[in-house]
């Protein structure tokens, strides 16, 4: 701009003149600058003897010059660059979503920055727009340290913050912005304000600071959410200070949960600050740091395990010892009475042996009531015995008296003892086997397990080392069994089965009639009104309005499309349509100039893009490009140059358009849509061997 | 210097997923009623079979692609598929056991002292990140072996990775860059 100092003499002495644009140095007369660009308003007088100013209006966001002489308005429908509207609609809710948050200027165009650098690394693909918006936004807040809480963001858009979270790391990776972590402390201005102080607000937010830095050092913070600190600590900076804050209050402005609260205070109380009285805590500041919370609970949980397992010990220990116990007495019984075993292993074996049947009622009676329990326990489960005679005898000698009869009793006594030698026999005997549980028989299948072989490969075929076929059975249901469960499952899912009956009967009956159509999701598509016009220029001029024109066709040579004109009326509906028909190619959607276009209208406020369309002489340029190309037309080249009029009609028609009824309208549009594909065959050809994009010279 | 301690680290295996291919079209009806432990989708469109003897749960789709969770080393995942494949070959499908690959593998391990979650994203700024609102562990992930490892403040981490030495390499990589972050315990 301008250099104070001359660069050939050195000196300070320089001369701008505005009027020139030039800067002098005096000393040596060198010409320094020339050309200066200045920044004023100049005003030009206007017919009529008004005056306004010079200059063209370039908007911010787009930057394109679109010459608007006298009607403003164009611009904005003028069909700009799609990056340059997804542009101006992420401002927009840039702004919108800002405001909101009462973020100042210089935030929101950061964010708008960041928003557009998403876009050129293609970060906005695939995501809801209201996400991208968002996260930027949080990226601002972060980078700019604002007390905004991703939170808040997720409660005005009503979405899941854990989806905004993704997003917004997703960003920051890729744009490689390394947001700083939030300090616990930016929020507390925010919430204090918002839980109503009044004059003491300064003081309690200090205090507060204060309790957060200590639980900063305690290790209270890593992990957790700031707000649930903010919150912990605020309230007790408030009671420090005599104000009434329930716990209530708090979780409404800080957002984290009661027993959040609760926890965060319980855990400060752990900690040896939570000893000192207030006047204390603000003077001192104690050097220890105690472990993080969840550590101490871990070493805790730690602990009490290994307690438990001592205790289990100790009890596995008292176990042996009561089992020894019982063993002992159980021996001790068993001497007392040996003969009785002498007796009855002799019954056992079925021999009748009459030994000492004297001696065995005497010691019977005494075992009599020790084994009544013991017969009535048993006796249930021999019940299922094949020794149910000797059983049931016993029953009825039970209730009688004893020693009524000695064979009897030898019977109950033999019986007895008997009992106890087979009844562990016949105990095991109903026990669940291993078959039964579904084991299998022997451990060696599984030790044989460790060894495998790789040869598998790609081979495909399946290497059984190491299966146990047996245990693979039992993954399979039997027939019974499958035939059960396939009635219930049928049962179960009639509803989502009638549904896919109904669905093949459908496409089999559309297969049937030939009009199967492969369901693609397809966009809704775009109706256009008939036109109904009563001149070709009106036809052409509303067709205009409604379709949309694009920037990446080669005008000049769509024009060379154009059908000779024909009085036969058969012909003169496809006329008008070939037009639209090779406006469509594209399929971008431009919003055409809004006024009524008519032919008196001045080339250039249609703009550049209507031009080619409307221009009554081709430039020589392009005249001479179309004689060098040998186009394989099927139509011939209509003459451009005639009709009368300012820019002549490209088509030339006799008479008016007949307009039948919507059939024909109907039947029309299905020959636009051929004639489409047929245009698009042969203009393709055509712009391959042009290259794209309009001509950018015209003659103003 | 040797990077894990002089008390070795417990690098614990807890899942390992795997896939791989029966190549051959599966009715999923049928597996659904003569399987013993299937769960059937029909909306999603698959099965779920668990098996018992390596604890494993698997995805069966029609294509004939499953994927199978939960075991605790690549042998066992290998095994429980081989066990998956033969149940599918007692159905009476023709399968052929192919493409099998370890596709992730999650371990736990656990340090002996607590780390400072801030400092630790701080040195190592674009590979880790730290979000407290959203997730109480640091992210760190190591682009060329592919493995993510969750830091938490408590000291103990969650790796995964491809495979099992990936995962073995991370602990590697990252327990200097702990280290230094450590914060030292007082009993």
């Amino acid at each position: 701009m301008s250099s104070k100092v001359c660069k050939n003499c050195g000196s300070s002495d320089i001369d701008v003149d505005h009027a020139r644009g030039d800067a002098v140095c005096m000393t040596c007369g060198s010409v320094l600058e020339d050309n200066i660009i200045v920044s004023e308003v100049e005003f030009v007088e206007t017919g009529g003897g008004g005056s306004s100013a010079v200059g063209q209006f370039v908007s911010a966001e787009g930057g394109h010059v679109n010459p608007s002489f006298g009607d403003n308005n164009h611009y904005q429908s003028m069909g700009r660059e799609s990056r340059a509207q997804t542009v101006q609609r992420a401002r927009q809710s840039i702004n919108t979503l800002g405001h909101q948050l009462q973020m100042n200027k210089h935030c929101l165009d950061t964010a708008l920055n960041f928003y557009k650098m998403a876009l050129n690394k293609h970060l906005t693909r695939g995501r809801k727009s209201g996400h991208v918006i968002a996260a930027c936004l949080y990226l601002v807040c972060r980078t700019e340290g604002t007390p905004h809480m991703l939170l808040d963001l997720s409660d005005l858009l009503q979405v899941n913050v854990y989806i905004l979270g993704r997003t917004f790391l997703a960003l920051s990776r890729e744009l490689c912005i390394n947001a700083p972590a939030i300090d616990p402390c930016l929020y507390i201005p925010r919430f204090a304000q918002l839980l109503e102080f009044g004059e003491k607000n300064h003081d309690v937010s200090m205090t507060a600071m204060r309790l957060v830095q200590r639980m900063k050092r305690d290790w209270m913070h890593t992990g957790r959410r700031p707000s649930g600190l903010c919150g912990a600590a605020l309230l007790v900076a408030a009671r420090m200070h005599d104000f009434r804050r329930t716990i209530k209050e708090i979780v409404s402005v800080v957002k984290v949960c009661e027993s959040t609260l609760r926890k965060r205070l319980i855990e400060f109380e752990d900690t040896p600050t939570s000893q000192l009285t207030i006047d204390e805590f603000m003077k001192t500041d104690l050097e220890q740091e105690s472990d993080p919370p969840c550590f101490t609970e871990g070493l805790i949980k730690k602990k009490v395990k290994n307690l438990e397992i001592e205790l289990r010990k100790k009890m596995d220990e008292v176990e042996d010892e009561i089992h020894g116990y019982q063993d002992e007495i159980d021996a001790e019984l068993e001497c007392v009475r040996p003969k009785l075993r002498g007796v009855y292993a002799a019954y056992a074996k079925e021999v009748v042996v009459n030994e000492d049947p004297v001696s065995s009622p005497k010691s019977d009676e005494c075992e009599d009531p020790e084994e009544d329990d013991v017969l009535q326990a048993v006796a249930k489960h021999f019940g299922k015995d094949v020794e149910e005679l000797t059983l049931e005898a016993l029953l009825k000698l039970e209730q009688k008296k004893p020693g009524e009869e000695e064979e009897n009793e030898q019977e109950l006594e033999g019986d007895i003892p008997k009992r106890k030698a087979p009844s562990l026999a016949s105990i095991l005997g109903p026990m669940p086997t291993a078959a039964t549980l579904g084991l299998p028989e022997s451990i060696s299948s599984y030790i044989k397990d460790g060894k495998e072989n790789d040869g598998d490969g790609d081979s495909g075929e399946l290497d059984l080392n190491g299966i146990d076929d047996t245990e693979i059975e039992l993954y399979l249901l039997s027939d019974t069994e499958i035939k059960v469960k396939t009635a219930l499952w049928m049962a179960e899912n009639s509803d989502y089965l009638k549904e896919q009956k109904e669905k093949e009967a459908k496409i089999a009956k559309e297969k049937a009639l030939g009009i199967y159509k492969e369901r693609k999701p397809k966009g809704p598509k775009r109706k256009y009104p008939p036109i109904r016009a009563s001149t070709a220029d009106e036809a052409i001029g509303k067709m205009l309005e409604q379709k949309k024109i694009s920037t990446k066709i080669n005008y000049d040579v769509l024009k060379d499309l154009n059908i000779k004109p024909c009085p036969s009326p058969a012909r003169v509906p496809l006329t008008p349509k070939k037009k639209p028909s090779a406006t469509r190619l594209t399929g971008r959607n431009r919003n055409p100039a809004k006024a009524p276009l008519s032919l008196s209208t001045p080339l250039s406020s249609l703009g550049k893009r209507l031009q080619p369309f409307i221009s009554g002489q081709p430039n020589k340029k392009m005249a001479l490009e179309q004689i060098s190309n040998s186009n394989p037309l099927p139509v011939p080249v209509g003459n451009p140059a005639g009709g009368g009029g300012g820019g002549g009609a490209v088509l030339v028609e006799s008479g008016p358009v007949v307009y039948d009824d919507a059939a024909a309208a109907a039947a029309a549009a299905e020959e636009e849509e051929e004639d489409e594909e047929e245009a698009c065959v042969s203009a393709f050809d055509l712009l391959g061997k042009y290259e794209y994009g309009s001509d950018g010279d015209y003659d103003d | 210097m040797d990077s894990s301690n002089d008390e070795a680290l417990d690098i614990i295996i807890t899942n390992v997923v795997a896939t791989f291919r029966v190549r051959c079209h599966l009715n999923l009806r049928t597996i659904a009623l003569e399987g013993n432990n299937v769960i059937y989708k029909p909306e999603v469109g698959k099965v779920l079979m668990k098996l018992r003897k390596p604890k494993i749960t698997a995805s069966i789709w029609s294509s004939g692609k499953i994927i199978c969770t939960g075991a605790t080393s690549e042998d066992d995942a290998k095994l429980g598929a081989r066990r998956l494949a033969r149940v599918l070959q007692k159905m009476g499908f023709r399968v052929r056991f192919s493409a099998f690959k370890v596709v992730n593998v999650l371990a736990v391990c656990s340090m002996p002292f607590a780390i400072h979650l801030i400092d630790f994203t701080k040195n190592n700024r674009p590979i880790a990140s730290y979000e407290p609102e959203l997730h109480p562990a640091a992210t760190y992930r190591i682009k060329h072996i592919k493995a993510t490892i969750q830091v938490f403040s408590t000291g103990s981490i969650t790796l995964t990775g491809p495979n099992v030495q990936n995962v073995a390499t991370a602990v590697e990589q990252v327990y200097p860059l702990l280290f230094e972050c450590r914060k030292p315990l007082r009993k």
